[in-house]
């Protein structure tokens, strides 16, 4: 089979929130289905998958939700890969909510390579082409060790050649660095700046330092991800966190996105009104009844699918997310295809059985 | 060590305090095995989970009522009396204090194992886990109320706690007691023997254990529409309660008979099961759905299950086995049927051993069942009982009599002559 020579270069134009949904079915549609048969030529435990479900061979599915989808966790239980072990270039992990259960995706050179450019053309449609100066609201320590490919370390590296002259909010130990961060704004706070970290972290040290020590973040541009769940403690949904930032440090320029490790590179990215977030023209969201698995209209929740034309090394272009979300509209936003929130996790099933009465309590234990 | 009094109810308190006051005498005199004080508050306790009300709200508890019926407890007591023989007498006496470790989430196994041990006069304290569900929470308020009407020796010999993970609380309960039960799987089992027993104590375990389901093509298509469909009920009731998670769930179904037999009855079964699970209605737990689509994506993905099929809203997922003997033992969710046809139920024998717990069956005529059972030769399936059965506890369980397992024996008079 042949495929595009080089899918980075063919999904990522120059501004990548530019398609609407009907060019994303009309040009994004072929891709994926392309890349339904590559990877059944190439990964046979997926093969076996889609040929179990009866999914006809070459015919994949007519529009994008026709496609078939993995479940996101299966690749915490099997090694799924569409390249030969020999030319795995990188492996990463996730770090699941209970230790034992970890990702693997596995990367070729092409894909690490595809990988990093989408996930800069997308940034850039926020950040603009210049390399800014870069406030990291984490510790140096969690880039320490690269080998160590952790959710977060990963993600801070993933961030860093966004920027130049990092300055990390906390210190090695974890704490907050309030002098770091005033050198910082006396250096660079005049003029454009990058603000990243994960987003309890933002708020918890960022926010509260800079709110505490009157700093002017005006000028930042923050981007942040991880998900609300260690907020709502806190009671700081999106709506506070972006009005509270804006009123005690002059910070407005905020998005928010979502990602995961199982599609590298994809990042769904809030727009700059705040109201939502919005898909890559190389990547679509698809929001399922969790009882039928048929599309949900707009307005309803269900279980969010996210679907990307850069998984080319592992299957991994279609995957049902454990994550709840809705889309709120399609093609009305300030870009356009469908505009979504995440509204939370799926609890996880509990094995109610005669299993795991004593054990299950030491698998609690914070990974 | 602090822990929760869940049943008699209390405020949090020190482990040592409950074991020493375990250790006291008792009100009224120490338990006997069948002690009345202890059978009165069982049957009234029982009563209370047989109220209609209840029972259409935890359909899974009315079994554990009628299993507490005076008639039924009395003919347990019956059945491990041990006659007189030729002047000599073996008295049976309680073991002393039982330490229950129950599963975590099979709301009402532990309450049928904790009934005998009290029946049989033993003091117990049972461990009821944090992650307890609804059926265990109402299982623990009825015993509470209960105990209001029972005798003080009750409530001083009887405690139904909970403590988070904390080996030095298991390590003290294991130290005092004369007979831990633990309940669960084999990493349960693991955790728990780190911690010593007593020297004259000892365990008695049930470790992870998988059940299966097997249907005579014959006998199905024989059978009755109406019979057919009691049938499916009662595969609905093994199966769906517990989330098919208990030991006793079948975790697949084979058919036996021709292939054209089996795939009649196949069909057949399935679509009566699929109308079930839609006239009932009850959606699958979102969670739920995705887990079972996980495990079954899986299954197919390493090549086990060649076929998925996923009916009515996901509530019921029939995996076809590449290979009938090659079926996956582990829990893939509530609903879940890896299914195979076999030509004869003796094919089923190689795969069987000391894991394989019980058999529900359907349609064969009872030698046939008994020359299976030759067949597998004790290797494994302690138990081979009709459709509607497998979760229908029985004082006999894992090849264990629990009853006698929870008492211990006392020789008077002249010993009986061992032969020399």
């Amino acid at each position: 089979m042949t495929i595009a020579a080089d899918p980075g270069a063919s999904a990522v134009r120059d501004f990548v929130f530019a398609r609407t949904q009907d060019d994303r079915e009309r040009h994004l549609l072929p891709e994926l289905r392309r890349l339904t048969e590559h990877h059944r030529a190439n990964c046979a435990p997926y093969d076996r998958v889609l040929r179990a479900l009866g999914v006809p061979a070459g015919d994949p599915g007519a529009r994008i939700a026709d496609l078939p989808w993995l479940p996101v966790r299966l690749f915490k239980h099997h090694d799924l890969a569409s390249v030969p072990a020999d030319a795995v270039f990188k492996t990463l992990t996730s770090s699941g909510t209970t230790g034992a259960e970890v990702s693997r995706i596995h990367l070729d050179r092409q894909a690490a390579a595809d990988q990093t450019r989408a996930l800069s053309r997308t940034l850039q449609a926020v950040l603009g082409g210049r390399r800014l100066p870069m406030l990291m609201v984490d510790t140096p320590s969690v880039v320490k060790d690269r080998r160590s490919f952790s959710a977060r370390g990963a993600g801070v590296l993933g961030m860093a050649g966004f920027g130049r002259d990092h300055t990390y909010v906390l210190d090695a130990d974890g704490r907050p660095d309030p002098d770091a961060v005033a050198r910082f704004l006396t250096a660079h706070g005049n003029a454009p700046f990058l603000v990243f970290g994960f987003t309890f972290m933002v708020w918890q040290y960022l926010y509260e330092v800079a709110a505490r020590h009157r700093f002017d973040l005006s000028q930042g541009i923050l981007v942040h991800s991880g998900g609300w769940k260690k907020l709502a403690d806190r009671a700081v949904d999106n709506a506070t966190f972006r009005a509270r930032f804006a009123a005690d440090t002059g910070l407005t320029r905020i998005h928010n996105y979502y990602g995961m490790v199982e599609q590298i590179g994809t990042v769904f990215v809030e727009g700059p009104d705040g109201d939502a977030l919005y898909c890559p023209d190389f990547a679509d969201v698809v929001v399922r009844d969790p009882v039928t698995w048929a599309e949900q209209p707009v307005g309803v929740p269900g279980v969010i699918e996210v679907v990307s034309a850069l998984p080319r090394s592992y299957p991994g272009h279609v995957l049902l997310t454990e994550d709840l979300g809705v889309v709120h509209g399609v093609d009305d936003g300030h870009w356009p295809g469908k505009r979504f929130s995440v509204l939370g996790r799926l609890p996880r099933a509990e094995a109610r059985g005669c299993s795991d009465t004593y054990a299950e309590s030491q698998g609690d234990k914070p990974a | 060590m602090m822990i929760r009094q869940r049943c008699p109810a209390g405020p949090d308190r020190e482990l040592d305090g409950l074991l020493d006051e375990l250790a006291a005498d008792v009100p009224g005199g120490p338990l006997a095995v069948g002690d009345p004080r202890i059978a009165d508050f069982l049957v009234g306790f029982g009563r209370t989970l047989l109220e209609p009300a209840l029972v259409r709200r935890h359909p899974e508890l009315a079994p554990l009522g009628f299993f507490l019926r005076r008639a039924e407890l009395d003919a347990q007591l019956a059945r491990i009396a041990e006659p007189d023989v030729a002047g000599a007498r073996l008295m049976r006496f309680p073991r002393g204090l039982v330490f229950h470790i129950p599963p975590a989430n099979v709301d009402t196994i532990f309450v049928y194992a904790w009934a005998l041990a009290a029946l049989t006069g033993n003091r117990n304290v049972v461990r009821v886990s944090p992650r307890s569900g609804a059926a265990a929470e109402l299982v623990l308020d009825r015993l509470g109320a209960a105990l209001a009407d029972a005798h003080p020796a009750v409530a001083a010999t009887q405690k139904m706690i909970t403590y988070d993970r904390d080996d030095r609380a298991t390590a003290a309960l294991s130290a005092r007691c004369d007979l831990r039960v633990v309940w669960g799987g084999d990493h349960s089992v693991d955790a728990v023997r780190r911690a010593p027993l007593a020297p004259a104590a000892r365990d008695l375990t049930f470790p992870d254990r998988a059940s299966y389901a097997v249907v005579s093509a014959e006998g199905w298509l024989r059978a009755a529409p109406d019979e057919r469909d009691r049938a499916v009920a009662d595969l609905y009731n093994d199966s769906y309660w517990f989330d098919q998670a208990a030991c006793a769930s079948p975790r697949a179904l084979y058919v036996v008979g021709t292939d054209a037999d089996a795939a009649e009855t196949r069909a057949d079964l399935f679509a009566r099961l699929e109308a079930l699970l839609a006239a009932r209605g009850e959606p699958l737990d979102p969670a739920m759905a995705v887990h079972k689509r996980v495990a079954a994506y899986g299954e197919a993905a390493v090549g086990r299950a060649a076929r998925l099929d996923f009916r009515a809203g996901d509530t019921l997922a029939v995996l076809d086995l590449a290979d009938p003997l090659d079926t996956p033992r582990g829990w893939l969710g509530a609903g879940a049927f890896p299914a195979a046809t076999l030509a004869s139920l003796a094919d089923l024998a190689p795969m069987l051993g000391r894991r394989d717990q019980t058999l529900t069956h359907f349609g064969f005529a009872a030698d046939e069942l008994a020359a299976f059972a030759t067949a597998v030769a004790g290797r494994g399936i302690d138990r081979i009982v009709p459709f509607g059965s497998a979760l229908s506890f029985a004082p006999v369980w894992d090849g264990y009599d629990l009853p006698r397992e929870f008492t211990r024996l006392t020789t008077v008079g002249r010993p009986a002559q061992a032969r020399r």
